[in-house]
């Protein structure tokens, strides 16, 4: 348990927007080299942040309207939810120890 | 593995690649830059570029995401290298950086969302590279238009 799930944009309302849990997604692409840097800090808050935060990875290309919505520019991109609305975004490839903050923030706050 | 089933699913032709890579080695060295010292960074990106180039003819930055690719590839701003790179030599992309793998973000005004995550990095090579630097000026009063 912990690893990141797909978001696609079936399952986007349910699972992002009306989670019981505030909700990390990584809006990322394939071929972007700061998305493929970031990852494995993704992976080890969503195992880390278990039961605490929803952590989830939605591919752009896949799910453009979803990005197109949320404004999306450069990648990655990393929004917090919670309670259905955008509450925090990160962009680019910031270290774990910032990530954990921005996470730490919207988890406290919960 | 979802990354590695896309990227086998759409891989760029050898041709696209190489054209690519040698294109950024250049690059790096006449811009006073570096490739990342992770190559699988500097792999994924040049494969995106030449997707790029065999999805809308040119090889658009693969870090952003475009509403309108074909429209967006009908401008210069994006193309490898892109507008950020020919005036402020900052690659967000990691495509080019200093010898440590990090953006160069000496040049970016300092509310860049560059300097808010990579802190200020000094340019190695600051003789080097910036051919549109002139262009800070008129693109800054283009986006207050």
């Amino acid at each position: 348990m912990g690893a990141p799930f797909t978001v696609t944009a079936g399952n986007f309302d349910a699972e992002v927007l009306q989670a019981d849990a505030p909700v990390l997604v990584d809006f990322w692409a394939p071929w972007c080299g700061p998305c493929r840097i970031i990852a494995p800090a993704v992976e080890e808050l969503a195992t880390e942040y278990d039961g605490k935060l929803k952590v989830g990875k939605l591919n752009v290309d896949d799910h453009p309207a979803i990005a197109q919505n949320y404004g999306i520019t450069g990648i990655p991109a990393l929004l917090f939810f919670k309670d259905g609305k955008r509450v925090d975004t990160v962009v680019g490839a910031v270290s774990k120890n910032v990530l954990q903050e921005h996470v730490d923030g919207v988890v406290r706050d919960a | 593995m979802e990354r590695e089933e896309a990227l086998q699913m759409d891989k760029p032709s050898e041709k696209n690649i190489t054209k690519m890579q040698k294109y950024a080695e250049k690059f790096a060295e006449k811009s006073g830059s570096y490739l990342h010292p992770d190559r699988s960074v500097t792999e994924t990106v040049v494969e995106g570029l030449a997707r790029h180039i065999e999805e809308v003819g040119v090889p658009l930055c693969p870090c952003n995401f475009y509403p309108d690719k074909p429209a967006e590839a009908k401008l210069r701003r994006w193309r490898c290298a892109c507008d950020e790179m020919q005036m402020y030599k900052y690659c967000h992309c990691l495509l080019f950086v200093n010898k440590e793998g990090i953006p160069i973000t000496e040049h970016l005004p300092e509310d860049h969302e560059g300097r808010q995550i990579y802190g200020l990095v000094k340019d190695p090579h600051a003789d080097k590279g910036r051919a549109m630097r002139h262009k800070i000026g008129a693109t800054e009063e283009a986006a207050h238009d």
